[in-house]
C-alpha cells in the first residue's frame, strides 16, 4: 500500500475514533509542529493527533500500527536534538493535552502524572507538603516529564541529585502495535528486566510513555549558594578540583567563562563580578549543619585557589539572583550574536582545563567566538558557537567548529552528549562513539519493541538494524522447540 | 544438546581456541543449582570470553557465567548448562580515575577486593557486599544491592558503563567512562539484574563517592509494627539525609531492631544525630534510642538459607513487616527480616528445612502485599526440590516484552535458559 | 524550598521584571516582520506563560505558535484561515515577553501581523458587523457617554431589568450574540458621574505639574477612579491638568491591529497633551499607559509626529510608578482591609510595573496585601478581548475569579478599569461578596481618612 493511502487510512480511522478537534489537518497548523527546540531541522508532519488520554494514545499508535505508518511523540517540544521532528508521510502524537497530575502519593514518596505535566509542575505539587522532585533541567518551566524520560534529562542539579533515570519508578507504555503495557509501578526492584530503566533515555523509539510515576526528594532543610569570581577557567577549575578533593558533593558546580558572563550581563543584569575571566556557582543542599561545613570548605577552597570574589546568597530572592545569568546564558548569547549553536558534550572532570583551552585554539584558528557554560562538577560542557549565518561561510565555520568540538570530547574519553540527546542532530556521530557492532546491540532492544521501525524512526540511529533473524547465526531447530515444549515469538 | 558428540566437539573447539581457556570438565562443585556444567573454561580476557560464547552458540550450547559462585543457586535452576564460564581470573581494575570518580573493573573482580582499592584513594562503590565474596559480574547480574541504596541509588543506578558479550559472541558496550552520557540506550540497566539471559557481562563501569569521614548508628528496638511505621514516618519529616535506613527482625514477636547510618563530617555529624534521636524518640516515645560508629552485627547481610526478595511501595512496610511475622507465627519458623526499610526492599531468610508448601504460602503472602504496587515476593533461593514447586519468580509485569527482548539478543537460547522470570 | 508566592513578592518587591526585561531593539522598533520573526530560537519559554497555550495546549495558541504562522504568512501562506484564527485568539497580554529569555518583541510581531490581518483578513459579515460596532463605541469617550445615557434610563425604567430576564430565556439566548450577553454582564452598576475640574492644584509644597489622561471606559464609567488619582496626585504636590478635549489614546485600536485608527487617535492625543505644557503624563489605566509609552513606535514612520510621539512616550507614566519614583509624602490613614492585588498585563508585562503599586499598598497602614494564585496569567479582559473572544475570555474570567476568591480579600485592587470588570463579570454571585477598587480609589480612600482632604 502506498504512504498516501496507508495515511488516508490512517486519518479516516482517526477522525471515526477521536473526538472532535483531536486530529489536526490545517497545513498551517501542522506546520508549527515542524520542529522542537532545534529549529533548523524541521519536516511537517502528515497529521498531528493532540491526544487527550492515554486511550487515544493508543489509538493513534494502533491506527499507524495497522497501516504501517510511522509515528512520532512530541511533549512539549522543547528539545535541543530534534528528537521530535516529525516524519514527513507519518503522524505526530503530542502529549501536551495531557497535563493531569494524577495522585500526589507523598506517603510513599511517589507521584504519578501525565506525560505532558511540565518538569517544575510536579515541584509545584508537593512542595507545601515538603518534597520536591529533583532533576531539574532549566527548560523546566516548560519541558514535559514525557520528554525528560525520553532524553534522561539532567540539569544542574543532577551532580548529586542523579538524573530521571534515577527517579522514574514506573511507566505506562503504548508499544508500536498499539498495546498499553504497565511497567514497574511505586515500588523499587520490579522482578524481571528493568525495562523502565531501558525505556528511560531510549528517545521515544521504543513506544510513547502515557503515564509516569516518580520518586519525590524529600525537601533539603538547608540549601546555600555561592557564587565566586576567578581570573579565568584554569583557576575556577582548580576551584573544582579541590572541591571535589576534598570529598565534598556540592549539588551543584557550574561555571560560565568571560564571554558567556559578557552575554549575562547583557540579557539580565546580574552584575558578576568586575574582570572575572571565569565564574563558579556552588550549591549545597543537606542538613543545615552539614551545609554550612560545606560552605566554609568551598570558601576555602575557592580563597586558595584564586577567587577574585565570592558572594553568598542569603535568601531566595538572593539565590535567584545569583542564578539568573546561569539559567539565561543559552539564550543571552542571543545577544551578542546573531546566531550560535548550543552544543552538548562530556569530558572527564578532571580533563576540563585542557578541553577548554584545546576549544579556545580551535575557536581562535577558525575566527568564530565560543562562550562555555558548563556543569563543572561531572564535566558535561555547554560550547556556544556564536556566528553570523548573513557573512559568508560562517555557518559553515561553526557546525565544523561545533563537530570538533564533539570530537574533541571523544578523544579525551567523554560522550557525544550528556543530557540533550541524540534525536536527529547527532545521529551522524553515534558511529565515532560507538562501534557497529555496539550499536547493533543497542538496536536489538528497538526491535524488540519496534520491529517494523514505525517509532519515531530515523533517530538516534544512524543506520536502522534489519530485525528479525540475523541470516547464518541460528544452528538448529532449538531441541525443546521439536520436542514441542516450547515456542519461539 | 546431545551430551556426547556435541560436548567433545565443543571441547575441542574451545581447547584448540587457546589453552589459556584452560576447558575441562565440569565437576560437582560446578553445579549450577544442581545442574552439573558439561565444561568449564576460565578466561582471563573480554577476547577469551567472547570467542568462548561464539563457540558455544555455533553449537547451541547453553552458557552460564559464573563469578566466585556465591549466588549460582539464586532463580530458577538453568535447564542445561553445557559450558560454564568462570571469570574469577579476570578481575582487574583496568583504570580508576580517581580524580573523576570512576572506576572500570573486569566482572570477576570482588566487592572486597575494589573496595579495599578504592578506600586507599578514599573512595568507595557504594554498594556493599551483602553476599559474601561476590563479584562485580554477580553483582550486576543479580542486581543485589545493599543498604547504601538509600541514599546513592541501587546498583543499576551507579553502573554507567558496561562490556557485555552477546550471545552470538560478539562484544559490545554501551554506556561510557564518564557519568553524564544520554547517548544511545542505557543498556546497563537492562542487563543489571537479568541474571546473564541477556549476555555475560565482562567489564563495568561505576560512578564513585567519597569515603564517608565519619559515621554514626542510630539504633533502637521497636516493639511492633505500628512504632515502625511512626518511627520510618519521622525519619522522612526530619530531613535528616541518612545513608542508609534498615530494619532486623527474628520470628514473630521480636523487636523489630532499627538501625539508621549517617554520614558525614564529624561536627556536623552530631548535630544530625542528637537531630535524628530526639526525632525518634519524639515520634516513638522511646527513650533507649543508641548511637554507635559501627553498624549492628546484622548490617549488610542477606539472610537465609532459603531467601526471598520483596519489594513493595515504601509505605506498604510496616504492613509487610505484620504479613511477614504473620506467617511465622502461622509457620512457626525463625523468620529473619531484614533490608531497607524506608525503600520497601526485605530480605527474608528462613531455614533449609522449611517446608515447600510454607515457603509458597510466604511467597503468597508477600505478593499480596507487594505486587500491586509494580514490586514482588521472589525466591531467590532454596533448597532445589522446593524452588520445583514453586512459582519462585511470582506476577511479572510487561512479561510478554521481556520475552521479546529475551528473543532479541539471546534467539537461539543458550544465555542461562529458565533461569529468569516467565522461563527465560 | 519557598513557597511560589514568597519569591514572587521578593521578586516584585525588587521591582524588577522577569528575565526577559531588556529587550532587543531600540523602542521606536522598525525593524521589519521577517527580521522580528528571526529572533525567535523556538525555545517554548513562552508557552507556559500564555494564558490560550494554557487552557488547549495546542502549539498554534502559543506565542512560538504564532510566530511560526506569522512567518508561514511572510513565506506565502495565505493569511486569512488559521494564522489569523490564532492571531485573533491572542489576548496580547504580553505575559510571553517577560517570560523570553532572547527578548523576542512578540509585540510588535504581533501588533504588525495585525495589520496585515486587518488588510487581508477574512471576516463573516457577523464579525465584521460587531467589530465595526465595537470600534465605533468604545475609543470614541462621547459616543460611550451616550450610550451609558440609554443605559441608565433603561435601568431607571426597568427596561433593562426585563431584557436581562428575556435574555436569560434559552430560546432568546441562543439567538442572542455572546458578545451582547457579555456586554451586559460587563457593564458595571452605574454611579453618577464625578467631574473634574480642568486644573486641580497641587498641595505646597507643589512639585511638579503633571497630566491625566482619562481615558474611555474609566472617564465614562468609572469617573470616580479619575477623580481619585487626580486628588492622589494633588494631595502629594503636583499640579493636575485635565484636557478637555482630549479624546481615546489609540490603545484599543492599535493592539487590535487598526493602524490608521490608532494612529490618528496618538496624533490627537500628543497635540493635546503636548499643549497642556506638563512634566509628566500620568495614566491610571494600564492598556492606556502600555499604549502611549509606544507611542515612538506607532508613529515612526510619520515624520511629523515621530519626534513628539517619542518625546510624549518618555514622558508618559504610570500613576504607581510615577508616586513611588517621586516618592510619597502626604500622610496615609488607617484602612483595616485584606487587598487581593491583581497584575494588569498591561501593567506588569507590557510595562514591567509590579513592584511599586505593592510598594503604595504596603505604605497604608492596616492594609494586609495577598497575593493571587497564577499572578501572570491574563484575567481575559484584554481590551476588547472579552467581547471578541468570548469563550476563551469566559474561561479566562472564571480561573483568575476562583483565585481571587481563593484569596478571601475584602478588595481586588487593579490599576486597569477592564480587568476589574472582567473579573467582577466572572465571579458571579460571589462578586458581592468582593468590593472592586482601582488602586487610586484605594489610596484617595487612606489620604482622607487621613484628614487630608483637597476640594475639588
Amino acid at each position: 500500500m502506498s504512504a498516501a493511502r496507508a495515511l488516508d487510512a490512517v486519518r479516516a480511522a482517526l477522525e471515526r475514533d477521536l473526538a472532535p478537534g483531536a486530529l489536526v489537518t490545517d497545513r498551517a497548523e501542522l506546520g508549527t509542529y515542524e520542529c522542537d527546540g532545534l529549529a533548523h531541522l524541521a519536516t511537517v508532519p502528515a497529521l498531528v493527533v493532540l491526544a487527550r488520554d492515554a486511550g487515544e494514545v493508543r489509538q493513534a499508535v494502533a491506527a499507524c500500527a495497522s497501516q504501517g505508518v510511522p509515528f512520532v511523540a512530541r511533549g512539549a517540544g522543547t528539545g535541543l536534538s530534534g528528537g521530535a521532528v516529525p516524519v514527513a508521510d507519518g503522524v505526530l502524537v503530542v502529549t501536551a493535552k495531557m497535563r493531569r497530575i494524577l495522585e500526589v502519593d507523598v506517603d510513599n514518596e511517589r507521584c504519578v502524572v501525565e506525560p505532558g505535566v511540565a518538569n517544575l509542575d510536579i515541584t509545584r505539587a508537593c512542595a507545601t507538603d515538603g518534597y520536591y522532585y529533583a532533576p531539574d533541567p532549566s527548560s523546566q518551566q516548560v519541558c514535559s516529564i514525557g520528554g525528560n524520560v525520553a532524553e534522561n534529562s539532567g540539569g544542574a542539579h543532577c551532580l548529586k541529585h542523579g538524573f530521571t533515570t534515577n527517579h522514574v519508578t514506573g511507566l505506562d507504555l503504548v508499544t508500536p502495535d498499539g498495546e498499553i503495557v504497565g511497567l514497574g509501578g511505586k515500588a523499587l526492584d520490579s522482578p524481571g528486566y528493568d525495562l523502565v530503566g531501558a525505556i528511560v533515555g531510549s528517545e521515544g523509539t521504543l513506544g510513547v510513555v502515557t503515564s509516569v510515576t516518580v520518586r519525590l526528594s524529600r525537601s533539603p532543610e538547608a540549601v546555600y549558594t555561592l557564587l565566586a569570581g576567578f581570573p579565568d577557567t584554569d583557576t575556577a577549575g582548580a576551584a573544582v578540583t579541590a572541591i571535589v578533593g576534598a570529598g565534598l558533593v556540592p549539588s551543584a558546580i557550574e561555571m560560565m567563562d568571560e564571554l558567556a558572563i559578557v552575554a549575562a550581563e547583557a540579557a539580565v543584569d546580574c552584575h558578576y563580578p568586575d574582570g572575572a575571566g571565569a565564574v563558579l556557582i556552588v550549591e549545597l543542599d543537606g542538613p543545615r549543619a552539614d551545609v554550612e561545613a560545606g560552605v566554609a570548605a568551598v570558601e576555602r577552597c575557592c580563597v586558595q585557589a584564586g577567587a577574585l570574589e565570592l558572594r553568598h546568597a542569603r535568601d531566595d530572592a538572593e539565590r535567584a539572583q545569583l542564578w539568573r545569568g546561569r539559567k539565561s546564558a543559552f539564550a543571552a548569547v542571543g545577544r551578542i550574536s546573531p546566531d550560535y549553536i548550543v552544543q552538548d558534550g562530556v569530558v572527564p572532570r578532571t580533563a576540563l582545563p585542557e578541553v577548554l583551552r584545546a576549544i579556545g585554539s580551535l575557536s581562535a584558528a577558525a575566527g568564530i567566538r565560543v562562550a562555555n557554560v558548563f556543569h563543572a562538577g561531572d564535566g558535561n560542557l555547554h560550547p556556544l558557537v556564536l556566528f553570523d549565518a548573513r557573512v559568508d561561510g560562517q555557518l559553515d565555520g561553526a557546525e565544523k567548529l561545533s563537530h570538533a568540538i564533539l570530537d574533541l570530547c571523544l578523544e579525551h574519553g567523554g560522550s557525544i552528549t550528556g543530557e540533550h540527546g541524540v534525536g536527529l542532530d547527532k545521529r551522524g556521530s553515534m558511529g565515532a562513539m560507538f562501534t557497529p557492532e555496539d550499536l547493533d546491540t543497542m538496536q536489538m532492544l528497538r526491535c524488540a519493541f519496534d520491529p517494523h521501525g514505525i517509532c519515531n524512526p530515523g533517530k538516534v540511529f544512524p543506520t536502522p538494524r534489519l530485525c528479525g533473524e540475523q541470516p547464518g547465526r541460528r544452528g538448529a531447530a532449538h531441541p525443546l522447540v521439536s520436542a514441542g515444549l516450547a515456542e519461539l515469538y | 544438546m546431545d551430551a556426547g558428540v556435541g560436548v567433545d566437539a565443543l571441547r575441542d573447539d574451545l581447547a584448540a581456541l587457546s589453552a589459556r581457556l584452560g576447558v575441562r570438565e565440569g565437576r560437582p562443585a560446578d553445579a549450577v543449582d544442581g545442574i552439573v556444567p558439561c565444561l568449564v573454561v576460565s578466561p582471563t580476557s573480554t577476547a577469551d570470553v567472547a570467542a568462548a560464547v561464539a563457540r558455544a552458540a555455533a553449537s547451541g550450547s547453553a552458557v552460564v557465567a559464573r563469578g566466585a559462585g556465591t549466588k549460582l543457586d539464586w532463580g530458577r535452576p538453568p535447564e542445561r548448562v553445557d559450558l560454564l564460564v568462570d571469570l574469577s581470573a579476570m578481575d582487574r581494575v583496568l583504570e580508576h580515575a580517581v580524580g573523576d570518580f570512576v572506576v572500570r573493573v573486569e566482572a570477576g573482580a570482588t566487592l572486597d577486593r575494589l573496595g579495599t582499592l578504592l578506600a586507599a584513594a578514599g573512595q568507595r562503590l557504594p554498594v556493599e557486599q551483602v553476599v559474601p565474596g561476590s563479584t562485580v559480574g554477580g553483582v550486576v547480574a543479580t542486581g543485589l544491592s545493599g543498604p547504601s541504596r538509600h541514599l546513592d541509588g541501587a546498583v543499576r543506578d551507579v553502573l554507567i558503563g558496561l562490556t557485555v558479550v552477546r550471545a552470538d559472541g560478539v562484544v559490545a558496550r554501551s554506556g561510557s567512562k564518564v557519568v553524564k552520557n544520554v547517548a544511545g540506550y542505557d543498556l546497563a540497566k537492562l542487563f543489571a539484574g537479568s541474571y546473564g539471559t541477556l549476555g555475560i557481562v565482562t567489564e563495568a563501569t561505576f560512578r564513585l563517592r567519597p569515603l564517608a569521614r565519619a559515621r554514626q548508628v542510630v539504633t533502637c528496638d521497636l516493639s511492633g509494627e505500628g512504632v515502625l511505621a511512626v518511627a520510618l514516618s519521622a525519619l522522612r519529616a526530619n530531613q535528616i539525609a541518612a545513608s542508609a535506613v534498615e530494619i532486623d527482625r527474628v520470628g514473630a514477636s521480636e523487636p523489630i531492631r532499627l538501625a539508621v547510618l549517617l554520614e558525614g563530617d564529624e561536627e556536623p555529624l552530631e548535630a544530625r544525630v542528637a537531630a535524628t534521636v530526639a526525632a525518634l524518640g519524639h515520634a516513638t516515645g522511646l527513650a533507649a534510642i543508641r548511637s554507635a560508629p559501627t553498624v549492628p552485627t546484622w548490617w549488610a547481610q542477606v539472610p537465609g538459607p532459603v531467601t526471598t526478595k520483596l519489594s513493595c511501595a515504601p509505605a506498604d512496610v510496616p504492613d509487610l513487616v505484620r504479613d511477614l511475622a504473620t506467617w511465622a507465627a502461622r509457620h512457626d519458623r525463625p523468620l529473619v527480616v531484614r533490608g531497607a526499610a524506608a525503600d520497601g526492599v526485605l530480605f527474608a531468610g528462613c531455614p533449609a528445612t522449611t517446608e515447600p508448601s510454607a515457603v509458597g504460602a510466604l511467597l503468597e503472602v508477600g505478593r499480596a502485599r507487594c505486587a500491586t504496587t509494580g514490586g514482588g515476593a521472589v525466591l531467590l533461593r532454596a533448597p532445589v526440590a522446593t524452588k520445583a514447586g514453586l512459582d519462585t519468580w511470582g506476577p511479572v509485569r510487561g512479561l510478554d516484552l521481556m520475552r521479546r527482548v529475551k528473543q532479541s539478543f539471546d534467539p537461539g537460547r543458550i544465555l542461562a535458559p529458565g533461569r529468569f522470570v516467565g522461563g527465560i | 524550598m519557598a513557597q511560589k508566592i514568597t519569591s514572587r513578592a521578593a521578586r516584585a518587591a525588587a521591582g524588577g521584571a522577569g528575565v526577559g526585561s531588556s529587550r532587543r531593539g531600540s523602542p521606536a522598533g522598525g525593524r521589519p516582520l521577517d527580521e522580528l520573526v528571526q529572533d525567535c530560537v523556538h525555545c517554548g519559554f513562552c508557552l507556559p506563560s500564555c494564558p490560550t497555550y494554557v487552557l488547549t495546549g495546542e502549539e498554534a495558541d502559543s506565542p512560538r505558535g504564532r510566530i511560526h504562522l506569522v512567518g508561514q504568512v511572510l513565506a506565502g501562506t495565505p493569511i486569512a484561515g488559521s494564522p489569523q484564527l490564532h492571531l485573533d485568539r491572542c489576548l496580547s497580554c504580553m505575559a510571553c515577553m517577560t517570560a523570553c529569555p532572547s527578548g523576542v518583541r512578540y509585540d510588535e510581531i504581533v501588533e504588525l501581523a495585525r495589520r496585515r490581518v486587518e488588510d487581508h483578513g477574512v471576516r463573516s459579515p457577523g464579525d465584521r458587523l460587531r467589530r465595526s460596532a465595537i470600534f465605533a463605541l468604545f475609543p470614541h469617550p462621547r459616543r460611550l457617554r451616550a450610550a451609558r445615557a440609554v443605559l441608565v434610563l433603561a435601568d431607571r425604567s426597568g427596561l433593562r431589568r426585563l431584557l436581562r430576564r428575556l435574555l436569560r430565556h434559552p430560546a432568546v439566548a441562543r439567538h442572542v450574540p455572546a458578545t451582547v450577553r457579555t456586554l451586559d454582564a460587563l457593564a458595571p452598576a452605574l454611579t453618577p458621574v464625578e467631574s473634574l475640574p480642568a486644573l486641580l492644584p497641587g498641595a505646597e509644597p507643589r512639585r511638579g505639574r503633571v497630566g491625566l489622561l482619562t481615558g474611555c471606559v474609566q472617564s465614562v464609567l468609572f469617573s470616580g477612579v479619575n477623580v481619585a488619582t487626580a486628588r492622589v496626585l494633588a494631595a502629594e504636590g503636583f499640579d493636575v491638568v485635565v484636557p478637555a478635549d482630549q479624546g481615546c489614546c489609540g490603545a484599543l485600536s492599535g493592539h487590535a491591529g487598526r493602524h490608521r485608527e490608532a494612529a490618528e487617535m496618538a496624533r490627537r492625543t500628543i497635540d493635546c497633551f503636548s499643549a497642556a505644557q506638563v512634566d509628566t503624563v500620568v495614566v491610571n489605566a494600564a492598556g492606556c499607559g502600555s499604549a502611549m509609552k509606544e507611542y515612538a513606535r506607532l508613529l515612526r514612520d510619520d515624520p511629523g509626529y515621530a519626534h513628539l510621539a517619542a518625546e510624549l512616550a518618555a514622558r508618559t507614566r504610570d500613576l504607581s510608578e510615577f508616586l513611588v519614583a517621586s516618592g510619597t509624602r502626604a500622610p496615609r490613614g488607617r484602612l483595616d482591609v485584606t487587598v487581593a492585588y491583581h497584575d494588569a498585563c498591561h501593567l506588569a508585562h507590557a510595562q514591567g510595573i509590579r513592584g511599586a503599586p505593592r510598594t503604595l499598598l504596603a505604605e497604608i497602614p492596616g492594609l494586609e496585601l495577598r497575593e493571587i494564585a497564577e499572578p501572570d496569567l491574563c484575567c481575559g479582559s484584554a481590551g476588547v478581548y472579552n467581547l471578541l473572544e468570548v469563550e476563551t475570555a469566559r474561561e479566562l474570567g472564571l480561573r483568575k475569579a476562583a483565585h481571587v476568591a481563593a484569596t478571601g480579600a475584602d478588595v481586588l485592587v487593579a490599576a486597569n478599569p477592564g480587568c476589574l470588570m472582567q473579573i467582577r463579570a466572572s465571579a458571579g454571585p460571589q462578586a458581592l461578596a468582593m468590593t472592586y477598587s482601582h488602586i487610586a480609589e484605594v489610596l484617595d480612600a487612606s489620604l482622607r481618612a487621613a484628614g487630608h482632604e483637597h476640594t475639588a
